[in-house]
């Protein structure tokens, strides 16, 4: 079966910096796939070359089959939630529904059907008449997601949908993405946290351009051939910094009063006798997509360097 | 048809805009007739009444009776009397006159002996406008008053001024400055409109939609057409109101010029607004190409037919010549719709112009 989506060697420049450095990627119907990564690694000039909204300097984008920089009638079945404000701020949120339901050639009963579901998973219904910018962060996102879901789209861009969102109304828009992906659609998410990657099918890990993993979370965690460990300090936090310093350790990262590690696979012993001498205790822990992460960026700059 | 569909969801999106935001309302509907009212009253080349003091020293019937012929006008109007020349400087420098008629002693002998009898007249030319008129009337005055006394059957020049007997400035500056109005507004309406969906990112949505590039610039072009179109009906109903401006031809023509002109300077805003991206840059860009030209290419304020080669050719590709040309005609001369085809197709031409462009130029891209 043909991919949903599809990047071939997709590369896009601005002036000397190389924002996306050789994308390859497939996503299959009904696909979750989450783009991880952190600011400025790429995340939002790929869902731009995915919308047709930038062409790429190299490599070619289809979605579903057609080239979105010329094809019009992807348009008719691709959503975007862009990451910055796109709405009419001016307008209140029935009247951007209307605008875009019009847009997209929906029918009045249709378009009244639709929008008492999302409004009413949303719980956007009270806020109708209020202007979009008169919104709250998390109120403004969700009419922003329904308003890219509007037209049931068959592939959805997601654009960090949860930046500046509190924790509930964050549950409530990744309900919404789920509900629509259980529904067959085929989604693609940009987020820099973590957590959120977790609750994707396959995830792909961005870093300067590059795709630096892919693959499903839970697989690529247990993928990792290092250790985690977290380092207990017995006198005092001082020791954190000499910790940073040690050969195998690739990664370090405070955690409450601890320090979560990552060490080089099969040399746990050797940081332990070099902790004794400092106080310090190493206990095991498991590993989660941070430190997967944190490991792979380094690894990329590893052979970078 | 969804095209349809699509243009309605973009006009209605902008009437609601224009409605939320009374600055475009007010940019639209009360600018024009503010600045016509402003210039109508201000640009006013007419002066009545020019102050000019007397220094009559010849003190005789002749004498009195050529005063009496100077100022029987009424443009001219006596200020007060004076002995000496000199004391005319003084209230030239005070300003409480513009000019001062000054006869001679021995003015009436020497008409009695058939000998030139000069008069003079001093004019403040500090301001040249002003200068020039007192002067006109003045002379013109003169020779009325002269007229009388020749003997001879004297050659006698009869102006008779067509369409505008009083030679009121507002009659012919109306038709000029509704031109100039609605071109600085129309332009400006649509400057904005597209830089700030850019500017506030909502293009990128848009562009994300299904909506086609000329379905835009169709949507965007609607709702203001008709506010345009209401401004000029605004300005024309003013002129009539405030300054007696007449519509002596059909109103067919001037609303079909009028809807192209309008639809041509809103294309304009609109090419601007799709080339800079960018509201400020836009403005500027605006009041520079829509102001300059309809001020001074149009045959507003200076004739067309007086300027150096080049320029007259320039003015063939501004559409301002042909909309005052259009309302000069209709409103003051009744000239038949027969007759301003011309102004039509060139109309016409050029909105056409600046849809093509503005659509062609409008890169459906964000980077």
């Amino acid at each position: 079966m043909n991919a949903t989506v599809l990047l071939e060697g997709l590369v896009r420049r601005f002036g000397k910096t190389t924002a996306v450095d050789g994308i390859d990627l497939e996503l299959s119907h009904g696909e979750l796939f989450g783009l991880v990564g952190p600011d400025g690694a790429g995340k939002t000039t790929t869902v731009r070359m995915l919308a047709g909204l930038i062409a790429p300097d190299g490599g070619r984008v289809r979605v579903l089959g057609e080239d979105p920089l010329t094809s019009a009638s992807v348009r008719d079945v691709l959503g975007l939630m862009p990451q910055e404000y796109s709405l009419y701020l001016d307008l209140s949120i029935r009247e951007n529904l209307q605008f875009f339901g019009r847009l997209y050639g929906l029918g009045r009963a249709e378009w009244a059907r639709r929008v008492e579901r999302l409004m009413r998973i949303t719980r956007l219904e009270p806020f109708m008449d209020r202007r979009a910018g008169a919104l709250s962060g998390g109120m403004y996102k969700k009419l922003a997601l329904s308003c890219a879901l509007l037209h049931e789209p068959k592939v959805l861009l997601l654009d960090e949908p949860t930046n500046g969102v509190d924790p509930v109304s964050r549950r409530e828009l990744w309900d919404l993405i789920h509900e629509f992906v259980q529904g067959g659609m085929t989604v693609l998410v940009c987020t820099p946290y973590m957590d959120e990657a977790e609750r994707c099918h396959r995830v792909g890990l961005l870093h300067r351009g590059r795709l630096i993993a892919t693959g499903e979370p839970a697989a690529l965690i247990r993928d990792i051939e290092h250790e985690t460990y977290t380092v207990h300090a017995g006198a005092g936090a001082e020791l954190f910094d000499e910790v940073f310093a040690f050969e195998d350790v690739l990664a370090a990262s405070p955690a409450g009063s601890e320090l979560r590690i990552v060490v080089r696979g099969g040399r746990a012993s050797e940081v332990q006798r070099r902790l004794d001498a400092l106080g310090g205790r190493l206990e095991a822990c498991e590993p989660t997509f941070e430190d997967l992460f944190l490991v792979r960026i380094k690894d990329a700059e590893g052979m970078a360097a | 048809m969804k095209i349809w569909g699509r243009i309605y969801a973009l006009a209605f999106k902008e009437v609601l805009q224009i409605r939320r935001d009374p600055r475009t309302l007010v940019l639209a509907l009360v600018m024009p007739v503010l600045l016509l009212l402003l210039f109508g009253y201000g640009v006013s080349f007419d002066i009545d009444a020019i102050p000019m003091s007397v220094v009559d020293q010849d003190r005789t019937s002749s004498s009195r009776r050529l005063l009496r012929r100077f100022f029987a006008s009424g443009e001219l109007r006596p200020s007060g009397t004076l002995s000496d020349p000199d004391e005319a400087y003084a209230r030239f420098r005070t300003g409480q006159d513009l000019g001062a008629v000054v006869i001679p002693a021995g003015f009436q002998a020497r008409l009695r002996e058939r000998r030139p009898a000069p008069i003079q007249i001093l004019v403040d030319a500090a301001d040249g406008v002003t200068a020039e008129q007192t002067l006109g009337k003045a002379e013109s005055s003169l020779k009325a008053g002269a007229v009388v006394r020749r003997s001879r059957p004297p050659v006698e020049v009869r102006t008779y001024t067509m369409f505008n007997p009083e030679l009121r400035s507002a009659l012919f500056l109306v038709p000029g400055l509704a031109a100039y109005v609605v071109a600085l507004v129309s332009v400006l309406l649509t400057a904005l409109t597209v830089a700030r969906e850019w500017e506030l990112g909502s293009m990128q949505q848009l562009f994300a939609t299904p909506i086609r590039r000329g379905e835009i610039v169709i949507g965007k072009l609607l709702p203001y057409l008709a506010l345009g179109l209401v401004a000029v009906a605004l300005v024309i109903g003013s002129g009539a109101l405030f300054f007696g401006v007449p519509m002596r031809g059909a109103p067919g023509i001037l609303m079909l010029n009028s809807f192209l002109f309008v639809l041509g300077m809103l294309g304009q805003g609109l090419l601007i607004s799709v080339l800079t991206k960018n509201q400020m840059v836009a403005t500027q860009a605006a009041a520079m190409t829509s102001l300059l030209p309809s001020l001074l290419l149009s045959g507003f304020m200076f004739p067309i037919e007086n300027m150096p080669k080049i320029l007259q050719m320039i003015t063939v590709i501004i559409p301002a010549r042909y909309f005052i040309d259009t309302l000069r005609a209709v409103l003051l001369r009744g000239t038949p719709a027969s007759h301003l085809w011309g102004d039509t197709v060139a109309l016409a031409a050029f909105a056409l112009a600046m849809i093509v462009l503005s659509t062609a130029r409008f890169q459906r891209r964000i980077a």
